[in-house]
């Protein structure tokens, strides 16, 4: 299922323009700028090319099989495309045009007519109002945002679902800043047909995809969602943003369990009944996505950090072990052997006990043996590890050191401060997929989700 | 009696507290011993102190509407708490109770979620429990893993282990407490709409069903 919508051969566009202030015309230049290798086929019911590629007046017209047909038109005349879409079979059509049930009833009135046309049919709908798709391994990109106005990530291990368009493209355009890649983008939109259930499965077996990132509005069939993250959690993570917090559940509160049961609340409780982390914004979403597709869970509640700056330290040892602003685990307390050999690395002004302090005079050898030491205590279970630019014997070389220790039993996540040497390093560490973060809170609060992940694993033995 | 008897006998008649409570004793969930009657008779196999309750199924919250009294410590305070409710509810059935003093008290319900179907819920402090929001849900069927977890995301997973200043509770009783509720609520499953268990009793491994309610979805009565 869906083989040739995440690799299609041919894509048609249907109401593909040469005119620029039209969404045909955004999408094709997309497609084309983007390098699908696939053919295109543009579809308008004016004779010509469209951007210099030879256009057809109708589906039909075109005389081969598409995989994919993009319908571009306005929502009027969608009707009247998807019924040739079936009659052609066409596996795979996506409705990108706003205006059916988000407008009320007649919108979706029509909704529900076009929904009628594929009964029984081959065709699948992705849609409508939706900004489409974008696969980086195929380079097929339908969203109609201008590529001079939002980038779109590398290709990476992070398969992401959103219900929201313009959600997806920003977070998309955000994290491309720092060289973080997907394996897939997915607008499920009005999702009148396929819904986010279906993709799940689909990146659950997709081998690219070390984690899913799901943003939703909605959940139509809610019981089928948490048995498919219930099982998919087991072996590949999901973490799930869900809007609408603070609305009232509809239901004739009556007992004390009707008067307390809000909509989020099971929403919550679902979450972690599923073994899916909770992000709150699409910062959280796409943290907890790379830290739980790059490291390895842990359960135990004791964490070690190591700083070239006192303070970054300090800091991070608050969060680390306050329950009211922080995340409630425990800073650990080294071994008296680790400690001996840590002193032997760092300055005499520098600290041997947790958080490690190399100071500013600490180099690449010493973080490295630092770290080494780290992994082998037993009363360490995860590392945090700083990345600071502003010292001048911290360079790039910490990057591959951190990555030949994070191979070792213990996971290392890491944080960096700073804009300039800092964002080369964060985009360095996301090369070697160690998880990196630009701030104390961002690296503590992802080391909370793997931890919570370890424990979900471990009390279901699975760890 | 098995689960599914038990159920499909309550299935069709009214759901009054004391039958919701025979249903639980005979899944061996602790509730108080006590009678139901409408008359107050010259002798009682009950402990004093012990509680008086309207059993009526069209009331919701009776403790709002003066239709609980706590702490009859002998017969003459029994008869005037008796006469003054019965006046009140001429025409309802009453409940005698032994009193259950002591120990944590949690509220325990099962819900039917638009989206989710039957979820279950826990919460510290009973009749507080609304102020403090102090609850956590999950979906039916629960495991004893879930059951442990809903414990330590709620403040009853503080009073586990060395309790908290004196109080005590019992991990293991209460996740095989909520795994019984959790079988009833999937047994119940095509008629429960809603059910309430508040206050739930915690004495350490003694769990004390106090009150409980439960609504049918409308369908049924249909």
């Amino acid at each position: 299922m869906f083989e040739k919508f995440f690799n299609p051969e041919a894509v048609a566009v249907v109401g593909a323009s040469n005119n620029p202030v039209k969404i045909g015309y955004a999408i094709m230049r997309n497609l084309i700028s983007s390098g699908y290798a696939g053919k295109i086929y543009p579809v308008n019911r004016n004779p010509g090319d469209i951007l210099g590629i030879h256009s057809y007046q109708s589906l039909t017209d075109i005389n081969r099989s598409v995989d994919l047909a993009v319908i571009t038109v306005p929502a009027a005349s969608v009707f009247d495309e998807v019924k040739e879409c079936v009659s052609l079979k066409v596996p795979y059509v996506i409705i990108i045009p706003g205006g059916f049930s988000e407008t009320g009833e007649s919108g979706r009135e029509v909704e529900k007519s076009i929904k009628n046309l594929i009964k029984g049919s081959h065709t699948r709908l992705i849609g409508p109002n939706t900004v489409g798709v974008y696969f980086p391994h195929t380079k097929l990109n339908t969203a109609l945002t201008p590529p001079e106005r939002v980038s779109f990530p590398v290709a990476g291990d992070i398969a992401f679902i959103s219900q929201s368009g313009a959600l997806g493209l920003l977070t998309m355009d955000s994290i491309s800043e720092y060289g973080i890649g997907i394996s897939a983008f997915v607008n499920i939109g009005n999702k009148i047909d396929v819904d986010e259930n279906e993709f799940l499965e689909y990146f659950n077996q997709d081998a690219r995809t070390k984690a899913i990132a799901i943003y939703l509005e909605s959940m139509d069939n809610g019981r089928r969602f948490y048995e498919l993250l219930r099982a998919i959690n087991r072996v590949k993570p999901t973490v799930v943003l869900k809007s609408g917090r603070t609305e009232a559940s509809a239901k004739a509160a009556s007992l004390h369990t009707g008067a307390l049961a809000s909509n989020d609340r099971i929403v919550d409780g679902m979450l972690r009944q599923a073994g899916a982390a909770r992000a709150y914004d699409e910062v959280e979403l796409l943290d907890y996505s790379r830290v739980l597709a790059y490291s390895k869970p842990f359960a135990g509640e004791r964490i070690a950090v190591v700083t070239t700056a006192g303070g970054v330290g300090v800091i991070t040892s608050d969060y680390v072990s306050s329950r009211s602003h922080g995340i409630g685990l425990h800073m650990a307390t080294l071994s008296e052997d680790t400690k001996a050999e840590i002193r032997k690395q760092i300055v005499s002004f520098g600290s041997a006990e947790n958080p490690v302090d190399l100071t500013a005079d600490g180099d690449i050898p010493s973080y490295e043996k630092v770290l080494g030491v780290l992994q082998k205590d037993r009363g360490v279970d995860a590392i945090i590890a700083y990345a600071l630019p502003q010292t001048p014997k911290m360079n790039m070389e910490v990057v591959e050191v951190i990555s030949r220790l994070s191979a070792a039993d213990k996971p290392i996540l890491v944080g960096v401060i700073g804009s300039k040497l800092g964002k080369e390093l964060l985009v360095e560490f996301e090369r070697a997929r160690i998880p990196a973060f630009p701030s104390i809170e961002r690296v503590v609060k992802s080391l909370k989700v793997l931890h919570e992940r370890g424990i979900y694993l471990k009390s279901r033995g699975l760890l | 009696m098995n689960l599914g008897n038990l159920v499909a006998s309550i299935r069709k008649e009214e759901v009054t507290e004391s039958v919701l409570k025979d249903t639980f004793r005979q899944l061996g969930i602790l509730v108080p011993r006590g009678v139901t009657l409408k008359e107050l008779p010259p002798i009682m196999d009950l402990e004093f102190p012990v509680v008086l309750k309207v059993s009526d199924e069209k009331i919701l919250h009776k403790t709002e509407i003066g239709g609980v009294v706590t702490g009859i410590r002998n017969k003459d305070e029994l008869k005037s708490a008796f006469y003054s409710m019965k006046a009140k509810f001429p025409a309802s059935e009453f409940l005698v109770e032994e009193m259950i003093e002591g120990g944590l008290e949690m509220i325990t319900g099962i819900i039917r979620d638009k989206d989710f179907g039957l979820s279950i819920m826990i919460g510290t402090g009973g009749i507080y429990t609304e102020l403090f929001g102090d609850v956590t849900f999950r979906l039916l069927p629960i495991d004893s893993a879930d059951a442990s977890e809903m414990i330590d995301e709620v403040s009853v997973g503080r009073f586990t282990g060395n309790g908290f200043r004196g109080v005590k509770a019992d991990r293991k009783a209460i996740v095989e407490f909520l795994l019984k509720i959790s079988e009833f609520g999937i047994a119940a499953g095509d008629f429960l709409e809603q059910l309430d268990l508040n206050p739930v009793k915690i004495n350490y491994q003694q769990i004390y069903v106090l009150d409980a309610k439960l609504i049918k979805t409308k369908l049924l009565e249909t």
